[in-house]
């Protein structure tokens, strides 16, 4: 996150960015009239669903640096609350995708209780078993949750008495979702707040010594970044009308993972353009699908190796510690240092 | 009570299997200081090379071994050239999604040489029994204890009577100082890297031979087990995490035996929450400072 610079140049330089914002907001809303081919509309909405589910990963990973490598799981709490409040109780969309959203929250809370002993690879491996188990009991617990065989028949949302059925319809949910998401999370990371979760990320001992009460903040940070993966399933599951846990396995977490990597870590645009670029490549490859993920493992190694930071990820940080790192070795060169 | 045994004996017998790739996990963290998620697609790796080696020559039990242990050597050197070698120096989570990458990787080159079915396995070892009462225990139990055991006497010797041995367990207590002392650290460091890669390679082909199956998404599972009992022991500690791996064998086939066979995963990353929770540093004394 880069600090406002001078005052001027920071108001002109907003307002051209809210100019452009504003473009691609009428883009997108015209889109579909301009161009209502189901093919298409079935893409874009792809896109803006992953762009919700990188940019909730984006807000644990890329702001407040923990590592969360199991993100299909709450994705998948999400999807299977809104179906089964739907088709259990006969509860509305509208409100059981709220609901689905606070469920992912609450296992949200419960996978972060550990991160305040753990960092680095233990959390991960802690996301990585919390996800895992929550697909195994969605798989083993056949009362509920309909076991291997999934959940059919989900019922579509009807908006002032409109069934929306049609993925120009969907598409004009997942838009709204995607925007209240960004929007949202734009306010968020710029309050205080973000501000701590910046500071955990940057070093998280600094921001202790600073009065920043890390595991709060810690907390805080799963539950929103779990919350909207949450509403994302919830607005998935009626979408696809059958979900089973076989699409929430971890192949669907490293998928998110890698569109927050290519993407960018640690800004709002960064998951988005990574949404972006992973879907529209998983079209092109369609013909060769058995190679997508071939293609995806090597660009993360790529991106690693080039720009671990992201395409558009944040330069001045810890994420980016490639330049530091380069010139640390320039200086250990001449003394021949034995690594 | 003979059933509880019998548990009891497939128990140890799987344990000792994640113990092996739990010794290679740990070896590879000791030694790299980086930690690894490759190590389930290495594992399943030394699995299909031990398959084709014994297609091509014969049901020998020690040119599996050779096999498995030399592939996974291999793709050790492989992942330490990208996953490692530049990023000691930066900070850790790169190299950490480096080899998410490269397991991605793996796995799906795997899927596609190698099909995405199950493979059968059968006839690599008699199907024999010796039994007291009514507990039996199988030649492939037995076979897989005894190399499991003497491959990690082998490690044993080879970590306290070699001086490559000395070499890596200089370049684990600390890096700075064993280079200062004239010693090939990153040489040592690819070294450490590619034997802990071929336990598990080795590890992988026990597996495939226990469930007479294997299959190129057999990796994640495993590679989840290896972390587990490795955390178990204090993820450096090479002793403690065997330990941990019989530990964690023993806890899963108990668990089984009182709810369903389908739930063996579940009590694996239970078992493994509780103990990061409870307990992170394990059975060692001080938690590793590798987090």
């Amino acid at each position: 996150m880069t600090l406002a610079p001078a005052a001027k140049a920071s108001w002109s330089r907003g307002r051209i960015r809210t100019l452009g914002l504003v473009l691609l907001l009428l883009l997108l809303l015209g889109f579909p009239q301009i161009y209502p081919k189901s093919y298409v509309m079935g893409v874009m909405c792809r896109i803006l669903l992953y762009a919700i589910l990188a940019g909730s990963l984006n807000i644990i990973n890329g702001y407040s640096g923990q590592f969360n490598i199991g993100h299909a799981g709450f994705f998948c709490v999400g999807a299977y609350s809104e179906a089964l409040f739907a088709m259990k109780i006969g509860m509305s969309f509208w409100a059981a995708l709220p609901l689905g959203g606070i469920m992912a929250a609450l296992i949200g809370l419960v996978v972060s209780l550990p991160t305040f002993k753990l960092r680095g690879v233990y959390l991960a491996i802690v996301t990585l078993g919390a996800s895992e188990l929550i697909r195994l009991v969605a798989l083993n617990w056949e009362g509920l949750t309909g076991g291997p065989m999934g959940v059919k028949g989900i019922p579509a949302p009807v908006l002032f008495g409109l069934r929306i059925s049609k993925a120009t319809r969907y598409y004009y949910i997942f838009l709204f979702l995607a925007v209240l998401f960004f929007f949202v999370t734009d306010r968020v990371v710029k309050s205080r707040v973000g501000r701590a979760w910046v500071a955990i990320r940057e070093d998280e001992a600094a921001a202790r010594s600073l009065g920043v009460e890390t595991a709060r903040y810690k907390a805080m940070n799963f539950m929103y970044g779990a919350f909207w993966a949450g509403i994302a399933g919830a607005a998935f599951a009626p979408y696809f009308k059958f979900i089973s846990p076989d699409m929430f396995n971890l192949d669907e977490g490293f998928n998110i993972l890698s569109m927050v990597i290519i993407g960018g870590q640690g800004t709002l645009a960064g998951p988005a353009v990574g949404a972006v670029i992973v879907n529209f490549l998983t079209e092109v490859l369609r013909p060769v699908a058995q190679y997508r993920m071939v293609l995806y493992a090597l660009l993360i190694i790529g991106m690693m190796w080039l720009r671990p930071q992201g395409l558009v990820g944040v330069s001045n940080s810890i994420l980016a510690e490639r330049k530091a790192w380069r010139s640390r070795r320039k200086a250990a060169a001449p003394g021949g240092a034995a690594r | 009570m003979a059933y509880y045994i019998s548990q009891l004996i497939n128990g140890i017998c799987q344990g000792s299997i994640y113990a092996l790739m739990a010794i290679g996990f740990s070896v590879v963290m000791g030694v790299v200081g980086l930690v690894t998620f490759t190590h389930g697609e290495v594992i399943m790796l030394g699995a299909f090379a031990s398959y084709y080696a014994f297609a091509m020559f014969g049901n020998h039990l020690l040119v599996g071994i050779l096999a498995s242990f030399g592939a996974s050597f291999l793709i050790g050197v492989v992942i330490y050239k990208v996953c490692y070698e530049r990023f000691f120096d930066a900070p850790h989570h790169i190299s950490l999604l480096c080899t998410i990458g490269m397991s991605m990787l793996l796995k799906n080159l795997a899927q596609i040489l190698f099909g995405p079915n199950f493979k059968p396995l059968l006839e690599v070892l008699p199907n024999r029994f010796y039994g007291v009462g009514s507990v039996g225990i199988s030649l492939v139990q037995l076979t897989v204890i005894a190399t499991v055991i003497s491959l990690s006497l082998l490690l044993f010797l080879f970590f306290n009577r070699t001086r490559w041995g000395v070499q890596l367990r200089a370049v684990c207590q600390d890096r700075k100082a064993a280079s200062l002392m004239g010693i090939n650290v990153k040489l040592t460091s690819m070294l450490g890297n590619c034997i802990g890669c071929g336990l598990g390679g080795v590890a992988g082909m026990l597996l495939a031979i226990y469930y007479q199956t294997l299959i190129a998404t057999m990796g994640g599972p495993a590679g989840m087990k290896a972390f587990s009992a490795s955390v178990l022991g204090g993820m450096t500690n090479v002793p403690s995490a065997a330990l941990g791996g019989v530990v964690l064998g023993v806890v899963e086939n108990l668990g089984i035996t009182f709810t369903n066979a389908s739930f063996r995963d579940v009590f694996a990353f239970l078992f493994l929450l509780g103990v990061l929770i409870l307990r992170p540093e394990g059975f060692a004394r001080k938690l590793g400072n590798r987090s």
